[in-house]
C-alpha cells in the first residue's frame, strides 16, 4: 500500500516535472521526470543508456499488427490504430515491445537455469548440488506451504506446476529488471495483467471442476431466491473480477515504484545540480536496490501465495456439498448414539 | 482533478492487448515445458524420495521393535533358564539333604542294631559267666565245705543247698557285701 502511494505520488511529481519542463522547448535536454518516465515505459524502440551521455539508438522492431489495420486520420496525422480502440476496430496490435523481449528472455533464463540446475542423476535419491537442492526447497515450499495449505491436501498438488511457474516467472521478471540495461516486464499493467489472467482462468476451471459447471454457475448466484440474482450475480462477478485485479495492480505497483525511487534518488543529483547530493542520495538508491531485490522474491510469493489461495477458495466453493453430506453423517452419528443411551436407560 | 490527467497522459497505466496476448502464450509455453520437463520429474522424485525415506524409517522402526522383542525374548530366556538352574540346585540339595539323613538314619539303626546285638551277646556271656561262676562257687563251696567236714559232699541234697546259697549271693559288684553279710 505504501509503495503504490509512493509510486503515485511520483507519478504525479514527475508528471508535474514533466509537463513544466516540457515548456522549456525542443532542443533542451529531457528532464529527470521525462528521463524516468522514458526508461520505465514500454516502446518498440530500443535504445542503450549510456552513462554521462545521450542513449545509443538501436533500432525499432517494426510494428506487428494482425487483422484490418488501415491507418485512421487522427489529430496526430494517419496513425495505424493501436491498443484497445485498435482491437476494437478489428486490429490486434501485436508490436514487440521492450518489456516482451524481457519477458521472452526472463522465460528463457527460467528455462535455461531450470534446466541446467534440476539436472541431476535421477537414479539416485539423496540429493546433491547446490542448484538442484535450491530448486527443490523451493518446489517443496510451493507445495507444502502455498498449494497443500491453502488448496488441500487433495486437490492442492494439481495446481503446484501452475504455481510454481507463476513464482519463478515473475521472480525472474521482477529479478531482470534490476539487471542494468534491462528492462521489469512486470513493471507493466498488460504484463501483469496477463499473469493475473492466468490465475483466473486457473482459478474457474478449478471451481468448475470441483462443483462441475452446474454447481460453479449455482455458487455465482450467491444461493439467494431468484428474485435477487440481479443483484447477486454483478456483485459475484465483481468479486470475480476484483480478484485478478488486485493481483495486476499489486505486482505492476509495486516492481514500478521501486524503479521510479530508485531513478529519482539518483536524479536528485541532477534535480538539485550539485555533485554533492550524490553523498546522500546514492547510498539511498544503494539501499533501495537492495530493498528491490528483496521485493522482487516477496512480490513473486505473494503472487504465487494469493493465487493459491483463490484457487482454494474456488476448490472449497466445490467441496461446500461434500461438508454438507459429512455434517448429516454426523447428525446420524448423534442420532445413533442417543438411541444407544437411551437402550441404556431402558435396560437400566 | 490533476491525478486522472497524469494517469491519462501516462503510457505506464496504459494495458496494451498486444502484450496481454504475448504474456498468456509466454506464460502457457513456459508453463507446459516446465510441467512436462522440470515440475513433473521434480515433484516425482521428491515424492519418492518422501516415501523411501518414510519407507526406511517404518521398517527401521519395525526392525528396531523386533530386536528389543528379541532382546526381551533372550532375557526372559536366560532368566528362565537362570531360575530352572536355581531350582536345580535347590532340589539337588534337598535331595542331597534327604539322602543325608537317610544314610545318617540308616548308619544309626545300624549302629543301634550293633549295640543291641552286642548287649544281647554281652547279656548272654554274661548269663553264661555267671551261670558257669555259679556252678564254679558251688563246686567249689561243696569242696570247701567237703574239706572242712572231711566228707564228700557230693549228693544232691548237699548240692541244692550249695546252690540255694549261692543264688543268695548278689549278681554285681555288690556280692562281697551279700558275701560278708552272709559271713
Amino acid at each position: 500500500m505504501r509503495k503504490a502511494m509512493v509510486l503515485f505520488a511520483s507519478l504525479f511529481v514527475a508528471t508535474a516535472w514533466a509537463s513544466e519542463s516540457g515548456g522549456h522547448g525542443e532542443g533542451s535536454e529531457p528532464s529527470v521526470p521525462d528521463y524516468i518516465l522514458h526508461h520505465v515505459a514500454d516502446t518498440n524502440d530500443f535504445e542503450l543508456e549510456v552513462p554521462l551521455s545521450q542513449p545509443i539508438h538501436l533500432g525499432a522492431i517494426p510494428p506487428l499488427r494482425i487483422g484490418s489495420c488501415e491507418p485512421v486520420m487522427t489529430d496526430h496525422g494517419l496513425v495505424a490504430p493501436t491498443g484497445w480502440p485498435g482491437l476494437m476496430a478489428g486490429c490486434l496490435d501485436l508490436s514487440i515491445t521492450k518489456h516482451t523481449v524481457m519477458m521472452w528472455l526472463a522465460a528463457l533464463l527460467l528455462l535455461a537455469t531450470i534446466f541446467i540446475w534440476s539436472s541431476r542423476d535421477k537414479t539416485k535419491l539423496v540429493p546433491r548440488g547446490t542448484g538442484a537442492n535450491l530448486i527443490e526447497m523451493l518446489v517443496l515450499f510451493v507445495r507444502d506451504e502455498m498449494a497443500i495449505k491453502n488448496i488441500g491436501k487433495e486437490d492442492g498438488p494439481r495446481y503446484v506446476p501452475y504455481l510454481l511457474t507463476a513464482f519463478f516467472f515473475i521472480l525472474f521478471m521482477n529479478l531482470l529488471g534490476l539487471v542494468p540495461w534491462m528492462a521489469t516486464a512486470t513493471g507493466n499493467l498488460a504484463v501483469t495483467c496477463g499473469l493475473a489472467l492466468c490465475t483466473f482462468f486457473v482459478t474457474q476451471a478449478a471451481g468448475i471442476r470441483s462443483a462441475g459447471l452446474g454447481g460453479y454457475l449455482k455458487h455465482l448466484t450467491g444461493g439467494v431466491h431468484w428474485s435477487l440474482w440481479i443483484i447477486m450475480i454483478p456483485v459475484e462477478i465483481l468479486g470475480l473480477i476484483s480478484k485478478p485485479f488486485a493481483l495486476t495492480m499489486r505486482l505492476f505497483a509495486n516492481m514500478l515504484a521501486g524503479h521510479i525511487v530508485l531513478f529519482f534518488l539518483i536524479g536528485l543529483i541532477f534535480i538539485l545540480g550539485h555533485p554533492a547530493v550524490a553523498v546522500v542520495s546514492v547510498p539511498f538508491a544503494f539501499a533501495i536496490y537492495l530493498l528491490e531485490l528483496f521485493v522482487a522474491f516477496v512480490q513473486a510469493y505473494v503472487f504465487t501465495l494469493l493465487s493459491a489461495l483463490f484457487i482454494g477458495m474456488a476448490v472449497a466453493t466445490g467441496h461446500h456439498h461434500d461438508d454438507h453430506g459429512h455434517a448429516d453423517d454426523h447428525g446420524h452419528g448423534h442420532s445413533e448414539l442417543g438411541g444407544s443411551h437411551d437402550h441404556g436407560k431402558a435396560h437400566a | 482533478m490533476f491525478l486522472p490527467n497524469v494517469l491519462a497522459a501516462s503510457s505506464l497505466v496504459s494495458v496494451q492487448p498486444g502484450l496481454i496476448f504475448w504474456t498468456l502464450v509466454t506464460f502457457v509455453i513456459v508453463f507446459f515445458v516446465l510441467k512436462a520437463k522440470a515440475w513433473g520429474p521434480i515433484l516425482q522424485l521428491v515424492e519418492e524420495r518422501e516415501k523411501q525415506i518414510s519407507a526406511a524409517i517404518e521398517s527401521a522402526k519395525r526392525e528396531r521393535a523386533e530386536a528389543e522383542k528379541l532382546l526381551a525374548d533372550q532375557k526372559t530366556a536366560i532368566s528362565e533358564a537362570r531360575r530352572q538352574a536355581a531350582e536345580e540346585t535347590r532340589r539337588n540339595q534337598q535331595e542331597m539333604e534327604k539322602f543325608r539323613e537317610e544314610l545318617m538314619a540308616k548308619s544309626r539303626k545300624e549302629a543301634e542294631e550293633l549295640k543291641l546285638s552286642a548287649r544281647r551277646e554281652i547279656d548272654e556271656q554274661k548269663t553264661k559267666a555267671i551261670a558257669e561262676v555259679r556252678a564254679m562257687a558251688v563246686d567249689l563251696a561243696m569242696d570247701v565245705a567237703g574239706k572242712l567236714i572231711g566228707e564228700r559232699m557230693d549228693d544232691s541234697k548237699h548240692r541244692a543247698l550249695a546252690e540255694q546259697f549261692v543264688k543268695g549271693l548278689p549278681l554285681s559288684g555288690s556280692g562281697n557285701a551279700g558275701v560278708r553279710r552272709s559271713a
